[in-house]
This record gives C-alpha cells, sequence and structure tokens, in this order.
C-alpha cells in the first residue's frame, strides 16, 4: 500500500512542530490551587515588642550653614530668619572686551543671583528685601552678633517684590557703590538679607550646599561688550577650618523660632533641623531564626501648630551604618543607609499614631551581627534644611502605651525537601 | 519574653514541617511521577512489549536481542490537564527520559550503559491567599506563595546479556540511582516599600543502589516469554551535607508474554509489580506510598509503505497504579497507545513515535489528563 508522497511531509512536519512547540516548559499548575497545592509558608505570626533603648533627637547637620537651603522668612512672632552671604574676596581688575586686564574703578548693574524654590514660597503679598552690611570680627558662628548688624547704619539697598516676580532666578539689585567701595577698600563684602513687608513673608533659596550658588554680578564698565563679572560666594573664616568655612560662604541666621521641643520629645525637621535616632534591642531568634517580612516603628505623633500645622512632611527613615564603635547617637546618625524611597506623610499639627515601615533594614541586619552594626534607624525629614516645619513623638520617657514600640511580622523558614 | 518568641517560632516550624508539599497534579504526588522506563516503542504497545524491547530499560536480558551496536536517545514531552473543583491547569513538561548505548561483544555477550527518569518531580505553583502582616484590623494583603522544584531521581544502569541463540536470553544489571530537585520557594508581597518578599532555596540530593535479573526464553518462533526483577538497596536523601532521609528502593517484578504467530504482527502482555511502599519512609510529611501493579497489553505490526519503507504501526493500553497517593487514596492511572516505527538510512537508524492518552484519578472529583509525545531515535554507528 503505497500513500501519497505529500503524506509524510505532512506528518514529519506535524511532528517537527510539535517538538518545537514542547520545548518550552509549562509547568505552572497554579490552576489547581489549593485543591492539589495547599499554603506552604504558614501565617504570618505579627508581634509587637518593647524593643526601643535609646531614642533621642540630634541635630540633622554639621553645623551653621551646612543647609542645602537658605530660609528668608518674616512671619510675626513665629519664625523669623535672615541670610547671609559672604563674599569674603572680590575682584579688583577687570578685562575689557579686546583690552587688557585694567583695575576696576566703577560698578554698575550690581546684583545678587538668587536661586529660588518658587514651591516653597509663603505669603501672597509684596515681600521687601532689604541687604545689610554684616562684616564683623566677631566669632563666626554667633548668629546674635550677626542680628545686631541689621540696623540703619548698615543698610545697603532693599527691592520689592509682589509675588509674580518671585521667579526662580531671582535678580536682587543692590548698591553698586556699596560694591565699589568694599573693592577700592579690598574688604570683605558679606551681605545679610531680611524680609519685611506689609504680610508673612517666607521663601527658600537654594544655597552653595544645593550647588546653586547664590552670585553677585556687576559690570565693571559701562561698556556692555564687556562681559559682566560674576563673584562666587566665599567665606577666608574661620581660618583654621575650611570645612566651616565652606558651609559659611552662605548661611541663615535664625531671629526667632517656635520654641523648641521639649527635652523626652522626639522632633524631625525643624529649623535648625534635627532626625530622630532610635535604637532597637532585638531578639536574635527573630532575625536569625524566622524570615521578617513586614517591620513597623510604631510612634505616636505630639500635635505641634506652632508653624503650619497642616502642611505635609515627609517622613523618611533610614538604617544607621555606623558600627559599635560610633557610640555618640548624633555622629552615628550622620552615617545612615536607605530603607526605601517610600515616605510617610504627616502633617506637624496631628496626634494619633503613625507608622513606620522599617522592613528594609531587616535584610540588612539579618546578614550583619549586632556587634557589628547596632539595630540603629535614624527618621529625619525629606526636606530637612530646606523646610521649618517639625514633627514630634512621643519617645520611650512616656507612658507605655503612647512609647515607640516595634511591630514586627515573620514567617518560619520553610524545611524545603522532601515531600 | 525571649524565650517566648523563640518558642512560637520553634512551633511554628514543627507544624510547618508537617505540611504537604504543593504538587498541583495528581500523578506528581510524593517523589514524583514514574515515567516507566520504557522506550517510544515499547509505549507504543502499552508497555506490553516492553520486556522484550532491548532499548527499554525494565529488563537486562533484553539487550541481548539488539542486533548490533545501537545508541537511542529519547524526548518525550506531556502535555497535562488538571481539572479541580477550584480550577483547570495545562501545563507542559518536556522530558528526556531515556538514553542507552548497547554493544555486542562477540557472538554471545551483549554491554548496556543507560540512563532513564525513574521519578521526574518537575513541577511549579502558586497560590495566593490572604494574610494579615502587621495590624489585625487594617493590614489584610494577599500573599503568593510560589514553589518551583526543578528534577528526577534518575536510573542509571550498567547491563550486561547473555544469549547463544535467540531462544534463551539471560542479563544481569546493576543500578546507581541518582539525581536532585532544586527547590525554590518564596513569598511574594504587592508593596515591596512596606513589605520583604522572601526566597529560599534548596537542594536535595538523592543516591541509591540496586541489581536486576531478567531471563527471556522463546521456546518456539509464535511465543516467547520474559521474567525480571530488580532488587532495590538503600536509597538516600541529603540535603548539602545532611542526611535527611532513607528509603528502600522498590523491589521491581515483571512477567511478560509475546505471541509471533501470526506474519508480521506481534501481540504482548506484561505484568509489573512494584513495591513502592518501601519509599513511604522518605517523605517529611507523611504522604503514603502504594505498592502497585502496572499491566499492558499492545500490538505491533508491519503498516503501511512510506517512501519504500514498511512502517509498523503499533497500539497498546496499560493500566498502573502510581506510587503517590493523595488523601490516602491510590492515584491509577489508564493509558491509550498508538505508535509508529520508522526504519531510516537502510536499517542504521530508525525513528520511533508514540502517543499516549493518560487518564489519572485517586477516587475524587479531581480529573488529570495526559497527551505523552514519544520520540526515540535508535542509531547503529
Amino acid at each position: 500500500m503505497k500513500l501519497s508522497s505529500l503524506l509524510p511531509r505532512l506528518l514529519a512536519t506535524a511532528a517537527l512542530f510539535v517538538s518545537i512547540s514542547s520545548c518550552t516548559e509549562k509547568l505552572d499548575s497554579s490552576g489547581t490551587c489549593p485543591v492539589l497545592c495547599p499554603p506552604i509558608g504558614g501565617d504570618v505570626q505579627n508581634l509587637t515588642l518593647d524593643a526601643v533603648v535609646l531614642d533621642t533627637t540630634v541635630p540633622a547637620l554639621a553645623g551653621l550653614g551646612a543647609e542645602p537651603s537658605l530660609l528668608l522668612a518674616a512671619r510675626g512672632d513665629t519664625l523669623e530668619t535672615r541670610v547671609v552671604i559672604r563674599f569674603d574676596s572680590l575682584p579688583t581688575t577687570f578685562t575689557p572686551a579686546g583690552d587688557t586686564a585694567r583695575p576696576i574703578s566703577s560698578v554698575d548693574s550690581a546684583y545678587l543671583q538668587l536661586r529660588v524654590d518658587t514651591l516653597s514660597i509663603k505669603g501672597a503679598n509684596p515681600v521687601t528685601i532689604e541687604a545689610y552690611d554684616v562684616d564683623t570680627t566677631a566669632n563666626d558662628t554667633s548668629t546674635a552678633a550677626i542680628v545686631t548688624l541689621f540696623r540703619p547704619d548698615r543698610f545697603i539697598s532693599s527691592q520689592t517684590f509682589v509675588r509674580a516676580d518671585l521667579k526662580d532666578t531671582l535678580k536682587y539689585y543692590i548698591s553698586n557703590s556699596a560694591v565699589l567701595d568694599k573693592i577700592r577698600n579690598n574688604a570683605r563684602f558679606r551681605i545679610g538679607l531680611r524680609a519685611t513687608g506689609p504680610g508673612s513673608s517666607q521663601l527658600r533659596i537654594n544655597s552653595a550646599e544645593a550647588g546653586l550658588t547664590p552670585a553677585l554680578v556687576f559690570r565693571a564698565t559701562p561698556d556692555t561688550a564687556t562681559k559682566p563679572l560674576t563673584v562666587s560666594p566665599r567665606s577666608k573664616t574661620p581660618v583654621e577650618d575650611a570645612i566651616v568655612a565652606s558651609h559659611l560662604t552662605d548661611y541663615t541666621v535664625i531671629v526667632k523660632a517656635p520654641p523648641p521641643a521639649p527635652p523626652g520629645v522626639l522632633a524631625v525637621g525643624g529649623w535648625p533641623p534635627r532626625r530622630v535616632y532610635i535604637r532597637f534591642d532585638i531578639p536574635a531568634s527573630i532575625i536569625d531564626s524566622a524570615t521578617v517580612v513586614r517591620a513597623t516603628l510604631l510612634l505616636n505623633q505630639i500635635p505641634n501648630d506652632a508653624l503650619d500645622p497642616t502642611d505635609t512632611v515627609q517622613l523618611l527613615p533610614q538604617v544607621v551604618l555606623a558600627g559599635r564603635v560610633v557610640t555618640d547617637p548624633t555622629k552615628a546618625a550622620q552615617i545612615v543607609g536607605a530603607i526605601s524611597i517610600d515616605t510617610l506623610k504627616l502633617k506637624p499639627g496631628d496626634a494619633g499614631s503613625a507608622n513606620v515601615e522599617l522592613a528594609g533594614a531587616f535584610s540588612l541586619w539579618r546578614s550583619q551581627k549586632p556587634d557589628t552594626l547596632p539595630r540603629a534607624v535614624t527618621l529625619r525629614s525629606v526636606s530637612e534644611g530646606n523646610s521649618p516645619l517639625e514633627l514630634r513623638f512621643f519617645s520611650s520617657e512616656d507612658i507605655a502605651a503612647l512609647r515607640p514600640r516595634l511591630r514586627i511580622s515573620y514567617t518560619s523558614r520553610v524545611p524545603l525537601g522532601l515531600p | 519574653m525571649r524565650q517566648s518568641h523563640l518558642a512560637v517560632i520553634v512551633l511554628s516550624t514543627v507544624v510547618l514541617a508537617a505540611r504537604g508539599q504543593a504538587q498541583g497534579a495528581l500523578s506528581l504526588q510524593g517523589l514524583g511521577y514514574p515515567t516507566g522506563q520504557l522506550s517510544a516503542r515499547a509505549e507504543g504497545t502499552g508497555g506490553g512489549a516492553a520486556d522484550f524491547d532491548a532499548l527499554s530499560l525494565v529488563t537486562p536480558a533484553s539487550i541481548a536481542g539488539v542486533g548490533s551496536a545501537a545508541l537511542f536517545f529519547q524526548y518525550s514531552p506531556e502535555f497535562r490537564r488538571v481539572t479541580t473543583a477550584s480550577g483547570t491547569a495545562r501545563t507542559t513538561t518536556a522530558r528526556f527520559p531515556l538514553v542507552a548505548g548497547v554493544l555486542p561483544m562477540g557472538q554471545t555477550w551483549t554491554l548496556g550503559l543507560s540512563s532513564s527518569t525513574f521519578l521526574d518531580r518537575s513541577h511549579e505553583t502558586s497560590l495566593s491567599r490572604e494574610q494579615i502582616v502587621g495590624d489585625t484590623a487594617t493590614d489584610t494583603v494577599l500573599v503568593t506563595e510560589r514553589n518551583r522544584i526543578l528534577g528526577a531521581i534518575n536510573d542509571v544502569r550498567l547491563a550486561l546479556a547473555w544469549s547463544r541463540t535467540p531462544v534463551f536470553r539471560i542479563g544481569v544489571g546493576a543500578h546507581v540511582f541518582t539525581g536532585s530537585n532544586r527547590i525554590l520557594f518564596q513569598q511574594l508581597f504587592p508593596d515591596s516599600a512596606k513589605f520583604l518578599s522572601t526566597s529560599q532555596t534548596g537542594r536535595i540530593s538523592y543516591a541509591g543502589f540496586a541489581g536486576s535479573l531478567g531471563i527471556e526464553y522463546h521456546p518456539s518462533r509464535a511465543i516467547g516469554f520474559a521474567l525480571s526483577g530488580r532488587k532495590g538497596g538503600d536509597l538516600r536523601a541529603q540535603s548539602g551535607d545532611t542526611a535527611i532521609g532513607s528509603a528502600r528502593l522498590p523491589d521491581h517484578y515483571s512477567a511478560s508474554v509475546v505471541f509471533e504467530g501470526i506474519t508480521g504482527v506481534s501481540i504482548s502482555a506484561r505484568a509489573a509489580h512494584d513495591a513502592w511502599s518501601s519509599l513511604s519512609s522518605l517523605s517529611s510529611s507523611g504522604i503514603q506510598a502504594f505498592d502497585g501493579w502496572d499491566t499492558g497489553i499492545g500490538l505491533e505490526a508491519g503498516g503501511p509503505r512510506i517512501l519504500q519503507r514498511i512502517i509498523t504501526v503499533r497500539a497498546g493500553a496499560r493500566f498502573r497504579t502510581l506510587p503517590f497517593g493523595l488523601n490516602g487514596q491510590k492515584v491509577s492511572e489508564t493509558s491509550f497507545a498508538a505508535g509508529l516505527g520508522l526504519p531510516l538510512t537502510r536499517e542504521r537508524a530508525a525513528l520511533d513515535f508514540g502517543l499516549q492518552r493518560a487518564s489519572r484519578s485517586a477516587g475524587s472529583d479531581i480529573k488529570e489528563r495526559g497527551f505523552i509525545l514519544s520520540f526515540g531515535l535508535r542509531v547503529s554507528p
């Protein structure tokens, strides 16, 4: 019996097709669950511990001027801050277009170029920014000495801005003669800015630490063919500490601020900014023998109505990477790593429970012994150094019901092996 | 307080250890599915011809009938559908259950080295269920448990057979059972900002030994008989350097008859018994293994001529009990098979194709159907 020559080809083609299509395995038989695949992992256990052994509020940054922003605020009895920008080194010569360098004998169109965070502006009223000469031989970090220099005999200039004028790049025109006088006398030019106006106002200017340095711009000749000179802030003092000097090229001076959080209260944010450092004692049996799937720091918030109580502060937990040798919480709180990019949004004026997720820290702690890496976290504001808002929480010094606690959800490891 | 935490964790671990593993199919209970160690040709006859087939690994005597040196390789994908009250699953499992080399040495002796899949445990399941993770009032989340096991226990056999005439053949085999299961278990949570998904991996390796003996007797051209047996030794399971269990490899006995009294037609029947229950101790959750019969009957006949070659056609039926039960009930498998044998390149190569439709049940409303295709390629160098 002979079949046509077409049939074997069809059979071969079909066999080849089936073979190729079956080369890709599809083993997932989830459709039969849970009848044929009962749960393996067991239930998640939830455990709440009084695991906090140390909680304290520490400064967030490395001192005056380390903030990424300069806060210029005039909010009546609540908050008043001023900004100092130091130009300790001014050019004495300039090079006209097509010519050689020559001494500066005139100054024209002098202005400070400021980078303003327009989203953070508060107050709809016009704001007047006054500039003062705040050069002094007083201690570099003495803000009290600086505040006294905002007086009429130190006045340089002022400029009023309506809200629409406050763009992200702000030109604040300053007295040409004041600049020229400093150049001629080879003197330091330290400018203090103060906000005034008919109403409350607050704006945030990026500082050198944020990478958007304020600058002094002026023309040394009326000839527009010659480029204007741009001078970056610089602080020559303190001579013995270049890092502090770097911070002091521009900084914020607090004249008036809400009272700080009382002792025993955990405070996050504010100005100067602060963080909370919390160290835990977690049973090794949980970290070593179980698999933590969620960890939540249970805080109780204290309402802080002092400043913008309904604004939002984004709270960010971070894991402390400082080893056991770093015993100072202030220093340890500077050596941190990210747990998550997710933040907890809270309002300073709210009260009640606030849950901070810490699961990410456990994935690190699982691989590091507590002798090497203390089980510690910090809580900071995302707008640390950018916003004066402050969150407050009860600490472990309060009654048991209000203390910070740690809730851990875990599963036991599944014995993988024989069926 | 710490002691109480530890107690909770230890208790949880003990409870979990007693849980069954997710398998996802009737045929994948316990240590897995026994592929049968049959060649595509033997599968096409419902297993009836297995004890007379040199390329099936159920008896060492049969290799004496190989004729010329041969290499054999088989690919057998299974398309499975499992229906339960909760839903249906369709899977594709690609198996390479058999590779063998047979070498005649002189007129009477034949040596064979082969490897076949003994128990295939490859499967994957995902189960989603609600869990309270955190606050009991508000934090109910959907956790997905993903369980994936890949691997099998394989039977590597070195066989030696003797046959002076086609009337009588005898063979012995030394078996090494080896293989591993790679296990991945994950608990996946929906929000990585809040939860840590977990992942565990494990590997179990198996090692065991067995010996087999087979005889084949053809008192006439019309009829033949075969008997074979495999005596199991210890099978040990290890995870890393730790022994996690041991059992006896199941003893296996079979008897077959073939009738070739009709020209061009071969009718064969086989009955085999496997003492699978000896594997019961190789379980952490008490999954029960049952001794079972494997019976089959089949027919092989010269068929149509395609491209100047005579095609061999095969058909058969098979009934057997699978080793591992479900909820204390035996899982039985009934399959009907058909196949083709196609000689290639002047008898120096042959392609066998088989198709089985298997139905499995365990006395419940769970239905399992599988189509197993088998492609076997024999080459005589």
